[in-house]
């Protein structure tokens, strides 16, 4: 049972990853700068309970507070870049926090050991739950509570004027803006929102793996943030949450049995469902 | 692939056969996807090819006297931590007993993390199964947990060996210099916790080192600041796509040092298929190479499971024999009801071993559950690694 | 001084393969206003399946490798767009990004399982020629890629401005429903952008194999990051611009390795790359602005 368990808190995980790029893409936005974002909150969070010696709930606040300022403060230049450049600029970004990470080295002495992240070797110990004896499902508790305050939010945006605003935007900015939308506000508080549920997503993560390092927030992770909400649709939250299941619990898990074909699949799977279901596992084929 | 299901499917089916016949599940896991899926693959029919040989001698004894068979099922983890997380989560809900692996570092540092960090700890909810792993090498990681052992070559050992042959053999040498692949933790640590070290402890000056990256393609700045040291030894702390891409580049460049040292882990076929042309002449300390009986038998046993037989496979083979004596010194019993306690006694059992029997020679085994594995030096020659000097 | 000429001229010299990769993915934007994320992938699976001719002919020279990768990825262009783009709708751009990002898991996964992930050795032509002036020294192979990267841009350009094919092609990139009107045949010109872009891909896959000496699946997210990179420095669509951005990016890229060192280099190359996007965001060769 406890193999489900550490799924539904890797699914958790990710969904926090992919609702963060959701909001984002809302506005018409796609940025591959969230991975980044998630490794601010993993250090962040990670150096504050190892170090600090915080407890996790105020750690991932304060990985919420970086990961959303700095998403904040990318959310300014970003605005002057659409389309494509957007992608590459949010790139460059994403990569440029995973090299400052790796060029990161910051440790302190506790007990005859030293902790803390050394450059190109990582940040290891990250042992919150195991020293304070959470049970693998108090830890899927605790982390879906904040998966499903982060849908929650969203969910609740969605209802009201300021999600019609974000899909306004998102459908034609020049009409928008025409009738009176500051797309500037829009876009880099949509951008924030998305930023501080990385870094919550991200804190979670150090957690459950005990282990980060630059590596594990490359590219692909940032292309998997924006195709969760793109291969679940972007009509609800709960697409999002769907793509992550169908990844991380049948591409990766559910495929087990295939043995070698599994891999194989992984590609192929994701290339059928986009034949299959262009605009997402909950989209109607009404538009992107 | 379908041979070793093919031989599974026997095992099994014998299984049911006799029905007094028990199984004992060892889990492998590790890369079978990914740039290195050679070592997955590698492994994987090293453990079943030993798993045979024990089962064809009967299997193992258990504490009632019977006798059990081995059944291994190996689990791919893409070289990736939060796979190989679920992996070890799973195998830990089967009634598996230990499990051997994972082929990454970085892999198994998150991995060990999420074990007990020590053994009766009631406060700690780490998970408590046993992980004897045979490829992952970065330095000092089995410290982490104490349900965590590695039966991975000391690097440490070895190249201060290697480096002290080198000194008494080329009296005229003087100096050395490093090529690094920066951002892989292991390659990184050996060249600087291990090669740098112990070149200078055996009399060598390290005049420098030059560092490219795991997926670098352009080695031509670096290999003109190698070029400039001009140091009689060249030592490449690189895995084999990287340290391929330097040898060429020192080729077209003429840097041609009078001794070469490569990595551990470039001891394998895939260098040789790489570029078996530069890297003609490299020295490499490695754990296994077939020189004996046993070790001849092994590789071959290995090959007719489609595995190739290298310093990790070898590894994964001598685990599932350690294994087996482990299971009879502490007498599991290979009950259904007793996973947990079986799983407890292999720890302990790992845990007291001070040498284990490997393929070339003893191991010594230390309280931080490494070993310290007996080792011998290679050179590549005309697309093979032949042995050049075995110092034990 | 010299050790800066020195790795500018490296850098410069080594961008020509980043060049090669960058005007596929720009032709393709270019055509289609589409991102082809497994451009790379094709274009390294195309030069993988080149080495075939080594296993059917043993002893093969190497422009006959070259010549069987360029076929190759011509072959898996087609692919790329039978799979990621033709049943998909084109108003639906974020659905072929992704699709094209599984086809790229895809075609590293076929890699990995054909050749079980090991390096392979790649033969290469005028690799032991090395020009020299005193203490300078310039790749004689990066010379051959280099002049291999012009010839397939006036090829291109030729093919644009000189043939139906080339007038059809630029008719659909500017104004796709008046084109069909006009009787060109939309779905046709489309596919065969992608085997003129697939044929160039594995041209282009061939020439870095042999320029690297070595293939690997780990080459195509770095060969992917830097085909983008090129496209938008150089200005979407532009073919030129891609190989000046190619040239420009290779060069810095090796200054900042020998000031700041290789674990420094990509950061700073991320960083200017972002600020040069925020401040030109239409890139070097910036099109004409229009709407989508």
């Amino acid at each position: 049972m406890d193999f489900y368990f550490g799924l539904a808190q890797l699914i958790g995980v990710h969904t926090l990853l992919g609702l963060s790029a959701y909001i984002v893409l809302l506005t018409g936005q796609v940025s591959l700068a969230q991975a980044g974002f998630f490794a601010v909150g993993a250090y962040a969070a990670g150096m504050l309970t190892v170090l600090a010696g915080w407890h996790l709930v105020p750690a991932l606040g304060a990985s919420a507070l970086c990961g959303g300022a700095l998403a904040c403060a990318v959310g300014f230049p970003a605005l002057r870049v659409k389309g494509l450049m957007l992608v590459i600029a949010t790139l460059a970004f994403g990569e440029g926090v995973r090299l400052f990470f790796f060029n990161f080295d910051y440790q302190i002495a506790k007990g005859e050991l030293k902790v803390g992240p050394v450059g190109g070797e990582g940040f290891r110990q990250i042992r919150f739950f195991p020293e304070n004896g959470w049970e693998t499902w108090e830890v899927m508790l605790f982390i879906w509570v904040f998966v499903a305050g982060a849908m929650a939010l969203l969910w609740w945006f969605d209802r009201s004027r300021y999600g019609a605003v974000l899909r306004a935007v998102g459908e034609d900015e020049l009409a928008a803006q025409s009738v009176g939308i500051n797309l500037t506000a829009v876009k880099v508080s949509a951008m924030t929102v998305g930023g501080a549920i990385a870094g919550v997503g991200g804190g979670l993560y150090a957690h459950y793996t005990t282990h980060i390092e630059h590596a594990s927030f490359n590219i692909l992770l940032a292309t998997f943030a924006i195709a969760y909400p793109i291969v679940g649709g972007l009509r609800s939250v709960y697409g999002t949450l769907l793509a992550v299941i169908f990844v991380q619990g049948i591409l990766v898990e559910g495929l087990r049995f295939m043995g070698d074909w599994r891999n194989l699949l992984f590609g192929a799977l994701i290339v059928l469902a986009m034949n299959l279901r262009p605009s997402g596992i909950l989209g109607k084929g009404r538009h992107a | 692939m379908n041979r070793i299901a093919f031989a599974i499917s026997v095992a099994l089916a014998v299984g049911v056969a006799h029905a007094q016949d028990k199984t004992i599940k060892i889990a492998g896991f590790g890369a079978k996807s990914g740039p290195v899926r050679s070592f997955g693959v590698n492994s994987e029919a090293a453990l079943v090819a030993a798993a045979d040989v024990i089962n064809k001698g009967g299997g193992v004894k258990l504490a009632d006297g019977s006798k059990a068979k081995i059944a291994i099922e190996f689990y791919d983890d893409r070289c990736n931590a939060e796979e190989g997380i679920s992996v070890i989560r799973r195998i830990a809900g089967t009634d598996a007993l230990v499990a051997v692996g994972p082929t990454c570092s970085n892999v198994a540092e998150p991995l060990f993390g999420i074990l007990q960090k020590k053994v009766d700890d009631a406060s700690d909810s780490g998970l408590q199964f046993p992980v004897f792993t045979d490829v992952a090498i970065k330095v000092g990681l089995a410290k982490i947990s104490q349900w965590a052992f590695r039966n991975v070559p000391n690097e440490m050992t070895m190249y201060n060996s290697l480096f002290y042959w080198l000194r008494t053999q080329y009296p005229g040498l003087k100096t050395v210099y490093g090529g690094v692949e920066e951002d892989f933790a292991h390659s990184r640590a050996t060249w600087y916790i291990v090669m740098k070290d112990r070149a200078a402890a055996s009399g060598f000056e390290v005049v420098g080192n030059t560092k490219w990256l795991l997926a670098d393609t352009n080695f031509a700045t670096q290999v003109r600041e190698m070029k400039k040291a001009n140091a009689d030894i060249v030592a490449i702390s690189a895995h084999p796509f990287s340290a391929c891409g330097a040898l060429k580049e020192m080729a077209r460049q003429g840097v041609k040092p009078k001794v070469l040292v490569g990595l551990t882990s470039s001891s394998s076929m895939e260098t040789l298929q790489g570029c078996a042309k530069q890297a003609e002449g490299m020295i490499i300390p490695t754990s296994f190479a077939p020189i004996n009986k046993q070790a001849v038998a092994a590789a071959k046993t290995t090959a007719n499971f489609k595995g190739a037989a290298d310093l990790h496979s070898m590894a994964a083979w001598e685990n599932v024999f350690i294994l087996k004596q482990v299971m009879e010194s502490e007498r599991i019993s290979g009950k259904p009801g007793d996973v947990q306690a079986d799983r407890r006694k292999i720890r302990d059992g790992l845990a007291k071993l001070k040498t284990t029997d490997g393929l070339i020679g003893v191991t010594k085994r230390d309280a931080e559950g490494e070993a310290d594995k007996p080792y011998l030096f290679v050179q590549a020659k005309k697309g093979e690694w032949k042995v050049l000097h075995n110092p034990l | 001084m010299l050790d800066f000429l020195q790795a500018v001229s490296d850098g410069v010299l080594f961008g020509a393969t980043y060049a090669l990769i960058g005007i596929g993915f720009t032709l393709v934007f270019g055509v289609m206003h589409k991102i082809n994320m497994a451009y790379a992938a094709a274009s390294v699976g195309g030069a993988y399946a080149g080495l075939l001719v080594l296993q059917v002919m043993a002893g093969a020279p190497p422009w006959l490798v070259f010549l069987g990768a360029f076929l190759a990825g011509g072959v898996l262009g087609w692919m790329v767009y039978a799979l990621c783009f033709h049943f998909i709708p084109l108003s639906n751009p974020l659905a072929t990004l992704m699709s094209t990002v599984g086809m790229l898991l895809l075609i590293d996964e076929v890699i990995v399982h054909v050749t079980a992930g090991m390096p392979q050795n790649y033969p290469a032509m005028f690799d032991d020629v090395m020009l020299r002036a005193g203490e300078f020294s310039m790749r004689g192979d990066l010379l051959l890629v280099f002049a291999v990267s012009v010839l397939a841009m006036i090829g291109l350009l030729a093919l644009l401005y000189r043939t139906s094919l080339g007038l059809a092609t630029r008719a659909v990139s500017q104004q796709p429903v008046a084109a069909q009107l006009c009787g060109i045949r939309l779905v046709r010109v489309n596919a065969l952008t992608f085997v003129v872009t697939g044929l160039l891909g594995g041209l282009a896959g061939a020439m870095i194999g042999a320029s690297v000496g070595t293939l690997s699946p780990l080459l195509t997210t770095p060969l992917t990051v830097k085909g983008l990179i090129v496209t938008v420095i150089g200005g979407l669509g532009s073919i030129p611009g891609a190989i000046l951005a190619g040239l420009l990016v290779g060069g810095f890229e090796n200054v900042l390795q020998l000031y700041r060192g290789v674990t420094e280099r990509d950061l700073y190359v991320m960083l200017l790359l972002f600020a040069f996007l925020t401040f030109r965001p239409g890139g070097l060769f910036a099109a004409k602005s229009g709407r989508d």
